[in-house]
């Protein structure tokens, strides 16, 4: 463990080094190669104008909107096709088939349904993390070994109590993983709308970076979408993976 | 199935059927209860006739007694009549009537089960022994309502069996334990299904798991912290505590080694003997099937039907090795051999 907190520490300070060492030599102008502390400025500067907050707020609004309604949705379609076989042999299809396109795509739709609007974005959001929730969850339903629920009605459970005590626990840690991969397609689909789409918000000062020449700034937010999206996934999905996983028994299995 | 009932004067019954045990040269004593059974199957009064008051026939009237079946023995000029009366429906637990099971494979229909008769009374230990495919475990699911019989009806606890029910709990080979929740909380399962409040569901786990003999300190752990016998003797706690009329084993020993599977058959007996649980036992080990069974249906395959029933009156508890269940043992697999299948014999040969 620490030797790995050592090994990332010099990698990443040579990593910046020769970056800084590369963009003294002059070779390319600086609004085409940023150094890193052109970058870091830009960092403190978005911060204490607040820029960066606003946007960081709007964009986090966004995603955990669309994230939750994903999660609804997906744990309901995902059980419905799970379970029943003439819903998987239908809609599962289609599930399929949504998760195949590119989760903006649906932005032209978005636009057209609800205007420039919060919604068009969230709706992006959603079909993009959507599918990904619903297919883990699926999964999860049909792996879950036939010899539980046999076990679980010879004990008299029957109806929602298959459902909430033996069904949604036994898929637990693939539903984990549909959550896991549905919180990363919902990010990548919001800052694909958000950077199309002008309004405040993280994919927005990207753009901005763009029309001010300012590429300070883009490495800047690029460095906070790549820091939120991390911490996301290894604070909350990563430990309740490994959770899971532990008292399941399947990490020494 | 009609009744005779209440036997007055079993004597002054016309017999339907009678059965000479004196053309026996060596009467051994499974031949014996074994054709009184078969008779008593067809016949609800039986006469037997012996003329000698050989140590051979005084097991029929003993199992007679532990059925619950009136007899009576009467003894003209050194000829010994008795006189059997099968009470069927008295205390039935279990009633199987013409149970059927075919199922749909590529190439058409296949039966597994084939016309199925059996009643179990109340407090009995029946064994069901018959190699791997003769149905054994298809007739347990359908005893739990896990599956429908194509055609029959099955009675459990006086009512038709339409579906499972916590009256019927079954305890599975393996891997039938919940790995998301504790040992405590797998065997509170049943209990929280029936809203029973959470101080007396624990204190009712406890005391089940200390039947089985599980100790306090792995009350806590989890499913894949446990060896196999740990497990498997969780499992019949989380079913004992259902507290269920018929108790259904499919196969609950057969992945453990020989010692654990030993300690458990032990651990079983002195349940049914402290409980006096109805127990159906499904093995594919005749050895096993003897120690622990007071009736043992023998199955056999294509199509799946009871061949043969051997009664089992051996003192308990039994052990493996002892000479009356080695003896009983052979002559079952014996009988099954004759019929070119292949069964478990000792327990050594099932690991």
């Amino acid at each position: 463990m620490k030797r790995k907190v050592i090994l990332l520490t010099v990698f990443y300070l040579l990593l910046i080094g020769i970056w800084q060492g590369v963009a003294a030599l002059g070779i390319w102008p600086p609004y085409l190669f940023p150094s890193p502390s052109g970058v870091f400025d830009s960092l403190l500067a978005g911060f204490q104008d607040n820029s960066f907050t606003i946007g960081i707020l709007a964009s986090m609004k966004r995603v955990l909107i669309g994230y939750f309604i994903s999660v609804a949705g997906g744990l309901l379609i995902g059980l419905a096709i799970g379970r029943v076989k003439v819903l998987d042999e239908t809609v599962g299809t289609i599930v399929l088939g949504f998760q195949a396109l590119p989760s903006i795509c649906w932005l032209p739709i978005a636009l057209l349904w609800f205007g420039l609007s919060e919604s068009a974005i969230i709706l992006v959001v959603v079909l993009g993390s959507l599918f990904a929730v619903t297919i883990g969850v699926d999964a999860g339903v049909k792996n879950v070994p036939p010899i539980y629920l046999r076990a679980a009605r010879t004990m008299g459970a029957h109806g929602i109590d298959l459902y909430m005590k033996v069904i949604i626990p036994a898929a637990l840690p693939s539903i984990i993983s549909g959550l896991k991969q549905g919180w990363s397609f919902a990010w990548r689909a919001l800052m694909a709308g958000e950077l199309l789409y002008v309004s405040i918000g993280l994919g927005h000062l990207l753009t901005m970076g763009r029309e001010l020449n300012d590429i300070s700034q883009i490495i800047a937010v690029m460095i906070i979408i790549i820091v939120i999206g991390i911490t996301v996934d290894r604070l909350v999905f990563t430990k309740l993976e490994n959770r899971v996983r532990e008292r399941w028994g399947l990490l020494n299995a | 199935m009609k009744t005779v009932n209440p036997p007055k004067k079993l004597d002054s019954l016309k017999p339907e059927k009678v059965i000479d045990l004196r053309q026996a040269i060596c009467p051994h004593p499974l031949n014996v209860i074994r054709d009184t059974l078969r008779a008593l199957r067809e016949n609800d009064v039986l006469l037997a006739v012996s003329d000698h008051e050989p140590t051979a026939l005084e097991n029929a009237p003993r199992f007679c007694e532990r059925r619950g079946y009136p007899f009576r023995t009467v003894e003209q000029e050194g000829v010994w009549n008795i006189f059997i009366q099968k009470v069927e429906d008295r205390d039935a637990r279990l009633k199987v009537e013409n149970v059927s099971k075919t199922f749909n494979s590529g190439d058409g229909k296949v039966s597994v089960l084939n016309d199925i008769d059996l009643t179990i009374r109340d407090g009995e230990f029946v064994t069901v022994v018959g190699s791997s495919g003769c149905g054994k475990s298809t007739l347990l699911n359908l005893i739990a309502g896990l599956d429908k019989p194509t055609s029959g009806r099955i009675f459990a606890n006086g009512k038709r069996v339409e579906g499972p029910g916590s009256d019927r709990v079954v305890v599975f080979q393996e891997g039938a334990l919940f790995p998301w929740l504790t040992v405590r909380e797998n065997v509170e399962f049943g209990l929280k299904l029936r809203r029973v409040a959470p101080k007396i569901r624990k204190e009712m786990a406890q005391d089940y798991l200390k039947l089985v003999g599980l100790t306090e300190n792995f009350h806590g752990s989890y499913v894949h912290q446990l060896s196999g016998g740990m497990k498997q003797r969780v499992a019949l706690a989380r079913a004992l505590v259902m507290e269920p009329a018929i108790l259904l084993m499919d196969e609950p020993f057969a992945a453990l080694d020989i010692q654990t599977r030993e300690s458990l058959q032990d651990e079983l007996q002195r349940i049914w003997v402290e409980s006096r649980k109805t127990i159906i036992f499904v093995t594919h080990n005749v050895e096993e099937a003897v120690i622990l069974g007071d009736r043992v249906l023998v199955f056999a395959k294509n199509p799946g039907r009871i061949k043969s029933e051997h009664e089992i009156d051996i003192e308990r508890p039994r052990q493996p090795g002892h000479p009356e269940v080695f003896l009983y043992t052979k002559w079952i697999t014996d009988e099954i051999r004759e019929n070119g299948e292949a069964v478990d014999e000792v327990q050594e040969a099932a690991v």
